[in-house]
């Protein structure tokens, strides 16, 4: 097989046997975590587990165009997956740390949002520079028929391209993958904060009003990090471009809910460690 | 299945900068150690040493990686180190003395682990893949230390965390004004993961050399050191934090003219362009 010819990576095949470790490894995680802190640590791992969970399928949503879509040559968003998971995560993680202290729904909810908002002006403005700027109609290459509109999309796709644009659908998916993103980041956030608040009083022997700049400064960092080992893993799982929930890479998320599980759950565990040893 | 798109030609192998870069950054945070003995803040710079050589060692990692197309773009490489390689730092940065090594070994793990999770559970089939991760996240945590012990002058938990302030001449212990209640750990945090991805993505194509793509790492390490040189002078003293700052400058300045000197060597043609001269008479 020549370079040119070589698909990159991964195809849509399942490893059954790597998933099932993954489940394994996933319960020997949960199971080491119960050991070292039974009730608080245990309770903030799943809701981090949860949060991982959320921003790996909720990427699946966002239409990354990458290199392609730059140049008119296939839809959505041109820039890669992890910039665009990022930029979306944080600003919901933003976002819902500011509600913070209203409680873990509204705080929850907050994030979804900054990051649903994040992602609707990002995909406004792109399709107003695609429309406006480079003079092309928004077309997907993988269906005949928008899933939601029902408008067809064949008379306007160029000939050798695989669609251009920012489709409704797409739109539709990227608002979507913001809010689970932004979400499932507050989460992390949001558990981990709690945990830090209870625990680092004693640790460090200081009141709580003391420690809270490093609490908050310790429970970010390690969002922002889950966030973006979340966001790679799902990156690598559709292997580069996606068109939205329509493009049946799509159907690749149950991979990406074990192997965001899978690291969540490490990361996670590594983080209450710091105060449960 | 993945088709390797480049080849190395030349060049110092991969395993020889690896082990001399995982060496070097180790050597360079413990030197900061000299700090505790000799009781100044003299020796923070080090660690933008430490920062220097682990970056050097990851650029290379991110070239064996990337040269196999994964499809998601350089960056994401040098974001999933910093990713797994802080949080196995944040963890390291208690056992005290231990530190570096108890970094080096958690990160090793973590990334080992995030490795296996993406060759198999998501189907890379890259060879490369699971050693490429696992350095990576050794790289990333190493780096962050080096940066923590730059600004801050140690790399413990309890000295990255709260700094003694003086308030009407009593010492009280602050945790805002610190290397990681400040959130000066976010900054260091993008200083390195922007250092590490940005050579190979600069240099690749049929024209990359090994030795152009390193000197523009070690110049981009510099760079960020004069920035955490500049950001240390809230942490330590005054005359310690020049120190690192005038090192970093003289650093990158060298390494700056020695990248410009590289670039025109492997460029097809360098002309040098005089100014557009006056035409006499008219």
């Amino acid at each position: 097989m020549s370079a040119v010819a070589a698909k990159p990576t991964a195809g849509g095949a399942m490893n059954p046997t790597a998933m099932a470790v993954g489940v394994v490894m996933l319960i020997v995680i949960l199971g080491a975590c119960w050991y070292v802190s039974p009730t608080l640590g245990l309770t903030a791992l799943i809701g981090i587990i949860i949060g991982g969970v959320l921003i790996g399928f909720g990427t699946h949503f966002v239409p990354v165009g990458g290199a392609p879509a730059a140049m008119g040559q296939a839809p959505g968003i041109a820039t890669g997956v992890a910039m665009l998971a990022a930029g979306a995560g944080l600003a919901g993680l933003f976002g819902g740390a500011w509600a913070a202290e209203q409680g873990m729904v509204i705080a929850v909810v907050t994030g979804g949002i900054g990051g649903g908002m994040m992602m609707a002006i990002t995909c406004m403005m792109v399709n107003f520079v695609y429309v406006f700027g480079m003079g092309i109609p928004a077309a997907s290459g993988k269906v005949l028929n928008d899933p939601i509109t029902g408008d067809s999309q064949a008379e306007y796709k160029s000939q050798g391209t695989e669609g251009h644009g920012l489709p409704f659908v797409s739109f539709v998916g990227g608002v979507i993958g913001g809010i689970l993103g932004g979400a499932g980041g507050t989460l992390i956030y949001l558990e981990l904060l709690s945990l830090y608040e209870a625990t680092f009083p004693t640790l460090m022997s200081a009141t709580t009003a003391q420690i809270m700049p490093v609490a908050v400064a310790v429970a970010g960092m390690f969002a922002v990090a889950m966030f973006l080992v979340n966001a790679v893993l799902t990156a690598y799982n559709i292997t580069g471009t996606i068109e939205g929930p329509h493009d049946p890479k799509f159907k690749r998320w149950p991979r990406a809910i074990v192997a965001s599980a899978v690291a969540s759950a490490l990361c996670g565990f590594v983080a209450i460690l710091i105060v449960a040893m | 299945m993945s088709v390797k798109v480049e080849v190395i030609e030349g060049g110092v192998p991969h395993n020889k900068i690896m082990i001399a870069g995982l060496v070097s950054t180790l050597v360079c945070i413990y030197l900061t150690y000299l700090n505790a003995y000799t009781n100044t803040e003299m020796f923070s710079f080090f660690g933008g040493l430490a920062v220097v050589a682990a970056l050097i060692w990851g650029s290379h990692t991110i070239k064996v990686l990337c040269s196999y197309g994964i499809g998601t773009g350089v960056p994401s490489a040098g974001m999933i180190a910093f990713g797994s390689g802080t949080i196995a730092m944040l963890l390291a940065t208690k056992y005290g003395m231990m530190a570096p090594i108890v970094a080096l070994v958690l990160a090793a793990i973590i990334g080992y682990i995030l490795g296996y999770v993406s060759n198999n559970i998501l189907n890379m089939k890259i060879p490369a893949m699971v050693q490429a991760l696992t350095e990576m996240a050794v790289v990333g945590a190493l780096t962050v230390m080096g940066f923590a012990a730059l600004i801050s002058g140690g790399f413990t938990f309890a000295g990255l965390t709260t700094s003694t302030a003086s308030f009407m001449g009593l010492p009280i212990t602050s945790y805002a004004n610190s290397f990681i209640g400040g959130g000066l750990i976010a900054v260091a945090f993008l200083l390195g993961a922007i250092a590490i991805q940005h050579p190979f993505n600069a240099c690749l194509g049929p024209g990359w050399k090994q030795d152009r793509m390193l000197m523009l790492t070690a110049e981009c390490g510099f760079l960020s050191m004069i920035v955490a040189a500049v950001m240390s002078f809230a942490l330590i003293s005054a005359g310690s934090a020049l120190i690192s700052l005038i090192i970093a400058i003289i650093g990158w300045a060298y390494t700056y003219s020695q990248y410009f000197e590289m670039s025109k060597r492997d460029a097809a043609a360098w002309l040098d362009s005089k100014p557009i001269p006056d035409v006499e008479g008219h």
